[in-house]
């Protein structure tokens, strides 16, 4: 499927006619008052902002009239929503984008099936390090258009400052080489991360498993020269059986360690960071339409089901000409 | 065995201790039992009356002095201080905790240097207290002073939230499950021990979790509610007229000891050169520095220019070795008439944000407002000495932020290795590039060229301290 930009009779087409105010999750419509929205009208970026609506049926007329190019809405929750001011909370949020994937096995341009592909099963393993490690359960997914958003609302993590949100980040994608020196009684043990099955070092293992199987010999990572990535790309038949003793035995300790900080280095990349530690962002509306690549921005009810070229396109370009 | 208060004044104990206490005048007598203690320390090397702290004032001070001398020098007289770590000194130690938060609170406010190198000295003390026990006294206490601040039963993630944001403990510190953090041994045994092959669930204990996460927990946490110890009382002094006189006083004491000349010291032991201090030299800029000045797009501009750039030029042209520095420091200490500033710091903000795309300040006005703010010149349009104070002048990021914050300007070189702040980096590169210069000067000179080079890197002030 080709990625093409909605024109503006087709925006009007699918606000007037496909769109309605109540495919908005629920966890934005409760919360609509407190927060700030923002709309792209010409396809400059969001620059009509501060916008506040008191219910649902000012949104909607709003959507059908102006039939916005893109539509967003603050992870915040404001007093004063339409000047930004009050700050009660905001969502804990990651940001998964095909396109600014780390380490794709795709050669695409912007974004393909495969990336896509790719972003769902990182979103995957995020989720599921936020519930079995965090403690986390409302977790929301949305599909963006080009990747994916999780937005979490757990009451627990919605007052956290942008410091801690950047611990969660670093946690989640793996962005440290875990420590493997423990003394004890004046003796040092070797506990590589693979020999923890749990933790943030389970977590850094499955993180830089994914990484490793899509390297390939294009990729660049810091301090990891051709040879030893033509060696990891030999050798990672190995980890499809978590075999990793022999993995880092074939490849040798020293240049394990290397291949390990780079690809911690890289995980950073796997969500946005500047999104998810900005409390004041505003992020993709769920049920709007993302005109530049003319998908709807969609709540994804259950990942393993969901197909972004099934349940995310508007009727529009099944009835385009051309 | 030595009593929670001595490794925790902030403990219901510790309080109680300060809730029976007279008149604050009478602390500042000399006090024959403290004094007595401090004379029969278990291994004290007193030569001089001057260094026995007569009474809680006194005493006070010698807690920081201790602090900041064993951290400047590593060669210090460690038995000079002998009767920090003797146990009966604890009623002592403890009045003279909250003394001391209480004078820098007042006086210097919580997010001060002030008030974290207190923090830092109280965690310190706690590490060096801890070693002086043996090893079962040690487990038992850190029990017990832990018992009392975790008191709950499941300990969620989310309680060490203040630890988190302060980043005294990083979250990949904890062994976590299901939002839980595993502290204890059978709690560990029973939910995690099912999952190791062929390892010792208990073994695998001592080593992940044991006495070290213990005890690290324990530190963190005490250094976090003395810093909100000092907030809250800074936000009290507010309230009331007239501070007591003798926490002025002491506070007076604080500033005295921060401010003598600390000389740092190298790996060996040896005196360490001084930072560069001069004109801003760009060719010892980072790799970040150098492409966030050759200007940002639109998305990252506001970041890069009022978060990254402000705080980075202006402490290196006028303050470089700021993470070396005890005390708050303001523009105006180092630049009086603001004439650097207006000269060379803000020029070379404003060039960068020119050379965004588009222009910053073309659409974003207001930004310069902002760059005066983070200078610590308050919200206003012009910079003022009367201004100053009413923000704070922010530090450089370090790495790790800009690599969350502003990943795209992080492509790091061979020389940022082993550095966590763009600043170092600079004082580090601008060292690198002196000694070559003078090298190279050398050469020069034996193959019988003038000596003008070589003056010329005479300028700097590279000077042995």
């Amino acid at each position: 499927m080709e990625f093409q930009r909605a024109t503006p009779e087709e925006r009007r087409l699918y606000y007037r006619e496909e769109w309605d105010v109540k495919q908005i999750p629920r966890f934005i419509r409760d919360s609509l008052y407190q927060r700030e929205f923002g709309f792209d009208h010409h396809g400059r970026g969001p620059n009509d902002r501060y916008r506040t609506f008191r219910n649902e049926d000012h949104l909607r007329k709003f959507m059908r009239y102006r039939t916005p190019f893109a539509a967003y809405t603050s992870v915040a929750f404001y007093q004063k929503p339409n000047r930004r001011e009050g700050w009660i909370k905001s969502e804990l949020v990651f940001d998964v984008d095909a396109k600014d994937l780390p380490i794709r096995s795709c050669a695409c341009d912007s974004v393909c099936e495969l990336c896509l592909d790719q972003a769902k099963n990182i979103v995957s393993d995020l989720k599921d390090t936020l519930t079995s490690d965090l403690g986390l359960k409302e977790i929301y997914m949305i599909y963006s258009g080009r990747g994916y958003h999780l937005r979490v609302q757990d009451e627990e993590v919605l007052g956290t400052d942008s410091e801690v949100r950047s611990q969660i980040v670093k946690y989640l994608v793996g962005a440290e080489v875990p420590r493997s020196e423990y003394g004890q009684e004046g003796i040092t043990y070797n506990l590589e991360h693979f020999a923890i099955p749990f933790g943030y070092h389970q977590v850094f293992t499955q993180r830089i498993k994914q990484s490793i199987l899509h390297l390939t010999m294009e990729t660049a990572l810091d301090d990891v020269n051709k040879k030893l990535l033509k060696d990891v790309i030999k050798n990672r038949h190995l980890l499809l059986k978590d075999q990793w003793g022999p993995f880092r035995q074939a490849i040798g300790p020293i240049r394990y360690k290397r291949l390990t900080k780079g690809l911690a280095f890289t995980n950073l990349g796997l969500v946005d960071a500047k999104v998810s530690i900005d409390l004041k962002r505003i992020l993709r509306l769920p049920s709007s339409l993302h005109s530049m690549v003319s998908m709807k921005c969609t709540e994804v009810k259950n990942l393993n089901t969901f197909d972004p070229f099934q349940d995310a396109v508007p009727q529009f370009v099944y009835e385009r000409k051309d | 065995m030595v009593g929670v208060p001595f490794i925790n004044p902030l403990s219901l104990e510790g309080r109680e201790m300060v809730r029976q206490l007279g008149s604050l005048e009478d602390l500042t007598h000399d006090n024959p039992e403290l004094i007595g203690i401090v004379t029969r320390s278990k291994s004290q090397d007193i030569s001089d009356d001057q260094d026995i702290p007569r009474n809680h004032l006194e005493l006070a001070l010698k807690r920081l002095e201790w602090y900041v001398k064993k951290r400047n020098n590593p060669n210090f007289n460690y038995r000079k201080y002998a009767f920090l770590f003797q146990g009966d000194i604890e009623k002592f130690d403890t009045i003279s905790f909250y003394l001391l938060s209480q004078a820098i609170g007042v006086k210097f406010g919580p997010n001060s240097r002030e008030s974290r190198l207190m923090a830092e000295s109280q965690g310190s003390l706690i590490q060096n207290r801890l070693e002086e026990l043996n090893t079962r006294n040690r487990e038992e206490i850190v029990l017990k002073a832990l018992q009392e601040l975790l008191s709950q039963g499941t300990l969620k993630w989310t309680f060490f939230e203040d630890l988190l944001s302060s980043r005294r403990i990083q979250l990949s510190d904890l062994v976590l499950d299901q939002g839980e953090v595993i502290m204890d041994q059978d709690d560990f045994r029973e939910r995690l021990g099912p999952r190791l092959h062929h390892r010792d669930p208990d073994k695998m204990y001592q080593l992940l979790i044991g006495e070290e996460l213990r005890e690290l927990i324990l530190i963190q946490m005490v250094m976090q509610q003395t810093e909100n110890y000092m907030a809250e009382v800074h936000e009290k002094s507010r309230l009331m007229v007239e501070p007591n006189p003798l926490l002025l006083q002491l506070a007076d004491g604080v500033t005295e000891i921060l401010t003598q000349p600390t000389p740092s010291y190298t790996g060996t032991g040896k005196v360490a050169r001084q930072s560069y201090r001069g004109p801003l030299n760009r060719e010892a800029f980072p790799p970040c520095v150098k492409t966030a000045l050759e200007g940002i797009k639109s998305g990252g501009r506001n970041d890069a220019i009022v978060l990254f750039i402000t705080p980075f030029v202006s402490y290196a042209r006028l303050c470089p070795d700021i993470f070396k520095q005890n005390v708050t420091v303001r523009v105006s200490d180092k630049d009086p008439q603001l004439q650097v500033v207006h000269q060379e710091v803000l020029p070379l903000i404003y060039e960068a944000a020119e050379r965004c795309v588009p222009p910053l300040f073309e659409d974003q006005p207001q930004e310069k407002i902002n760059i005066n703010a983070k200078i610590g010149f308050g919200m206003h349009s012009t910079l003022k000495l009367e201004n100053e104070g009413e923000t704070k002048w922010y530090t450089p990021m370090s790495c790790e932020k800009i690599k969350l914050h502003l990943p795209y300007l992080c492509r790091p070189d061979d020389d940022c290795k082993k550095i966590g702040n763009p600043l170092i980096y600079y004082n580090r590169k601008n060292w690198i590039l002196s000694r070559e210069q003078a090298e190279s000067g050398d050469k020069k000179e034996d193959e019988g060229s003038s000596g003008e080079e070589v003056m010329e890197n005479q300028d700097n002030d590279w000077i042995d301290v």
